[in-house]
């Protein structure tokens, strides 16, 4: 059965071959390029506060530089595409395209139960695309390496806002890391079982990309922020507006005070009443000719903090291990749904 | 001795709509067996439950003694060929072979190979790219090279052009000769089984109509005709199959295992086609009958 598997897979694993191999050659193509960019910047020489500046002045330079923000968003946005790609390609004909060209009655005939023909066709390509997702991840983690270091060193406020954010951020959380693994898995099926289902490839394939793409929209805006229950802290007076580095305009947190890399989940000003404030008092903020007071002293003066939710940049592992094994526990309880489904009663 | 296919009390159902209900039948082993009825009936359920596409919704399904798919052992006794006659388009008749090798213990590729090279296929080709006859053909060369006990095959010849039909009927022949396996067929068309069948099953909604040696059903069934009679003034042991009436002649298909004496009568041999076509009409005229009363009892 295994080289049965392999013989009906062979032509979507040289499709998805040639495209990681395509992408790979990019890679290698302008990764050590990019290398030596970052080690003449000065990164690699600079010590304490001189740091930020050389960062950001790096990442500021690599930002108008053709390809790398291509290349930089490309690579991400292939990372989180594949597990629906595979989801769609390799998922939903698996077992719709056997029932649509009826070609079950030839498979599940063989001196092989309908089980074990599962069985081997989810663990084997399964597996593959979870290797290809993996390998993806890597070698563009490899590549984006100087990039990733240098936003870690750019300190609190950006320069260059075009290459994402730190690791917690939403979309590199997802592209890097153990969870392409778990994504992957998902995708693939996740595309199993909606063909098991529907029984038609072409609209399992449809039906696929849109469950897949509400899970991972969901997934970093409603469950991740409380996958680990997140640390709050509240922030007034001077170091709202330097050390919290609150955004005058509509009071959103941007950095939490003593917590480098943290990932804000959500922030709000209140007022001394406990009611939330959306906008800055207009005695902070006079037009133009009347001489600014000192935001920080004036939004004190008027009891107004900021309460900030977070999860720490030492929670980064943890999140990925959970997350992570969200979406195998979610693959594991699809797969038994197939069992179920391809189950002789219902077929 | 274990039946070929023996069912009890069958049925299968989809919702709430029976495919197949309540069906009873015994198929003798070592025989070609036709298994003959309208679409609808049910003999494709049938046949999915006999080789373990499908589980019973009520009774039980025994094939060469055991219960269908019950393991890989089970499915490698019993070789299938399904309507329309499936294979993989994208794979090639040589790669078929190989899958028929990977996926079955029993596999012989010498029967395989030896008959593909006489059907003139290449080996190269993409299944996809056969004719509705060689694709056929080589789903029945799959299902024979695994050495099953039992063959069933469901309506293989019914998408194929005549020429198609009688060569993989042939096949069919060759094959029962030199292996002496039980071979079960279905169609809907009685003159495709009257060339390969020894033993007949009509099946008309889900029900054993008739069932016997073919050479036992033509001897036992006559076509009578003469003065108008009344039926029921016919034998007792006379079994009315078809009946019709002029203003002066009679003209009935009786069963009746004793010969037929009574000098009114011209007595005539019936052909299969005959037969088969009087036990479905004779079902369907029951059910004209019957209907209405339902309706209103409803």
């Amino acid at each position: 059965m295994i080289r049965f598997t392999w013989l009906q897979f062979r032509p979507q694993a040289i499709v998805a071959l040639t495209a990681l191999f395509a992408f790979a050659i990019v890679l290698v193509v302008t990764g050590p390029h990019l290398a030596g960019l970052y080690a003449s910047s000065g990164i690699t020489a600079c010590h304490g506060g001189t740091c930020a500046t050389v960062a950001g002045g790096f990442l500021s330079r690599l930002a108008i530089t053709s390809p790398y923000p291509i290349v930089y968003e490309l690579g991400i946005g292939l990372i989180l595409a594949v597990p629906a790609i595979i989801g769609i390609f390799w998922g939903a004909p698996l077992i719709a395209r056997e029932l649509e060209n009826r070609t079950f009655a030839l498979a599940w005939t063989q001196s092989i139960t309908r089980t074990r023909w599962l069985v081997v066709k989810l663990v084997l390509i399964g597996l593959a695309a979870m290797a290809v997702t993996e390998a993806l991840s890597l070698s563009y983690a490899w590549w984006a390496n100087p990039i990733s270091k240098a936003i870690g060193l750019q300190g609190p406020y950006p320069v260059a806002s075009e290459f994402g954010g730190n690791r917690l951020s939403l979309v590199i959380f997802a592209s890097h890391g153990i969870t392409p693994l778990g994504y992957a898995a998902f995708g693939f099926v996740l595309g199993t079982a909606t063909g098991a289902f529907i029984r038609r490839a072409v609209p399992a394939m449809a039906v696929t990309l849109a469950i897949f793409a509400a899970a991972q929209v969901a997934m970093p805006l409603w469950v991740r922020p409380h996958l680990i229950p997140p640390d709050r802290t509240v922030v007034s007076g001077p170091s709202l507006v330097t050390s919290a580095g609150v955004n005058l305009g509509n009071l959103t947190a941007t950095i939490v005070p003593g917590q480098p890399g943290a990932w804000i989940t959500s922030s709000g000003a209140i007022a001394s009443g406990g009611q939330r404030v959306s906008t800055v008092p207009a005695a902070c903020v006079p037009p133009p000719p009347a001489k600014p007071p000192d935001p920080g002293r004036c939004l004190g003066s008027r009891g107004i903090r900021e309460a900030i939710t977070y999860q720490p940049a030492s929670r980064y592992w943890p999140l990925q291990w959970i997350e992570t094994g969200i979406f195998l526990a979610l693959s594991l309880a699809l797969a038994g749904v197939c069992f179920w489904r391809l189950g002789r009663s219902r077929t | 001795m274990n039946f070929a296919v023996e069912a009890a009390g069958l049925g299968k159902q989809y919702g709430r709509r029976w495919a197949l209900r309540d069906c009873s039948l015994s198929i003798p082993p070592g025989r070609v067996v036709g298994l003959v009825g309208p679409n609808g009936a049910g003999k494709t359920t049938l046949l999915h439950l006999a080789v373990g596409l499908l589980e019973p919704t009520s009774g039980s399904i025994r094939v060469l003694g055991a219960s269908p798919a019950d393991g890989p052992a089970q499915l490698g006794r019993v070789g299938f060929v399904a309507q329309d006659t499936p294979v993989y388009a994208r794979l090639s008749v040589a790669q078929h072979l190989r899958m028929g090798a990977w996926l079955n213990p029993g596999w012989d590729m010498e029967i395989a190979e030896s008959r593909i090279r006489q059907l003139d296929l290449d080996p190269r080709q993409r299944a996809g790219t056969l004719s509705g006859g060689q694709r056929a053909q080589l789903a029945l060369t799959l299902a024979i090279a695994k050495r099953p006990e039992c063959l069933i095959l469901d309506e293989p010849v019914a998408s194929l052009d005549p020429l198609a039909r009688r060569e993989f009927l042939r096949s069919l022949m060759e094959i029962v000769a030199a292996q002496r396996i039980s071979v079960v067929l279905s169609s809907h068309l009685i003159a495709d089984l009257e060339r390969v069948c020894d033993y007949l099953v009509v099946l008309v909604a889900s029900r054993v109509q008739v069932a016997g040696e073919v050479s036992d059903l033509l001897a036992s069934h006559h076509r009578l005709s003469g003065a108008r009679r009344d039926a029921s003034r016919l034998p007792a042991n006379q079994e009315i199959i078809e009946e019709s009436h002029t203003d002066k002649q009679s003209t009935f298909l009786v069963r009746t295992s004793d010969p037929v004496h009574d000098p009114a009568w011209t007595v005539r041999p019936v052909t299969l086609d005959d037969l088969v076509i009087a036990y479905m009409s004779r079902t369907a005229a029951r059910e004209r009958v019957y209907q209405p009363q339902l309706k209103v009892m409803s």
